[in-house]
């Protein structure tokens, strides 16, 4: 009999432990910090790690339908910046069904009403951690979100469209402190397109 | 009694394996579309769901998908056109 519980005991250890390895977000999708190439980037990447870990569990758990690939979450500077800018960066490929009204849209809606839906939500995610937030090393936030563009595939190869976020801090905290509402983060916010691997320069997000 | 059951089996083995046999152009097809699954995984997750039943799709599916590219290796901007390390 006890031979028996001590069994039962076993494998229901076993279960619940091989349960939470199984359902653990992948664990290379925040940047190493020996991968950043400044004092300032490396600081930001070890002080903050746990944030960001923290990031990228909340956003596999709570977002089923977005996925990150590895490296996708870091504090990036924007490319061609002038200083050492340091920016948290996300970058989210969204999976959605094809839909017809979608896909009508112009370039610059599509993005709009992905900003609209995800921007918010995603600069709540990323500055949970007060710590991160009032960092006085981090100067802003960039979101970058890819979709698969309504149209045949090229040689079999899905294409996706990408548009890529940049927000200061400032604009940042004053949408989160509710003195700034989307549209105008929105216009505040310096956003690129591009489609496929081209790059379509900067873009105006359409009103929505 | 033993060596006639004997051969039968070994006709029967035959058979079935000769009948299963794919042509030269066959396996040439094959050859060429060996990557078709991506991983072991792949495979699985597309044995497991067929045309007409409910999908049974995990977390760790979604994941490996985008990872390994099951749906085809996507035409998108690299990271490095937009960020720097």
């Amino acid at each position: 009999m006890k031979g028996r519980r001590a069994v039962a005991v076993v494998l229901a250890l076993l279960t619940l432990t091989g349960g939470v390895a199984f359902a653990a977000p992948p664990n290379d999708r925040v940047l190493a910090a020996d991968q950043y190439t400044t004092d300032k980037s490396r600081r930001l990447g070890a002080t903050h790690v746990r944030a960001l870990q923290d990031l990228n569990a909340g956003i596999y758990h709570c977002w089923p339908w977005v996925e990150t690939q590895k490296s996708s979450i870091g504090f990036y500077r924007p490319k061609g910046a002038q200083q050492d800018d340091r920016y948290l960066a996300i970058r989210i490929y969204i999976e959605q069904d094809p839909s017809p009204v979608f896909g009508k849209m112009k370039f610059e809606e599509r993005s709009a009403a992905m900003f609209s839906r995800y921007v918010g939500p995603l600069l709540k995610r990323m500055t949970r951690d007060d710590a991160l937030a009032n960092d006085p090393s981090l100067d802003g936030f960039t979101a970058i979100l890819e979709w698969m563009k309504q149209a045949p595939p090229i040689n079999g190869r899905p294409v996706h469209e990408t548009v890529a976020i940049f927000i200061d801090k400032a604009s940042a905290l004053d949408y989160l402190a509710g003195r700034a509402d989307i549209r105008t983060l929105a216009g505040r916010a310096r956003v690129l397109g591009f489609d496929g691997e081209t790059a379509l320069g900067p873009i105006t997000l359409a009103p929505t | 009694m033993r060596r006639v059951r004997g051969k039968l089996l070994l006709f029967t083995a035959v058979v079935v394996v000769a009948a299963g046999c794919a042509t030269g152009e066959e396996w040439s097809t094959w050859y060429e579309h060996r990557t078709h699954f991506a991983s072991y995984e792949h495979l699985t997750f597309s044995t497991r769901n067929t045309e007409g039943s409910a999908p049974k799709v995990t977390r760790q599916d979604i994941t490996l998908a985008r990872d390994e590219g099951w749906w085809g290796k996507p035409i998108t901007v690299s990271q490095e056109q937009i960020l720097e390390r």
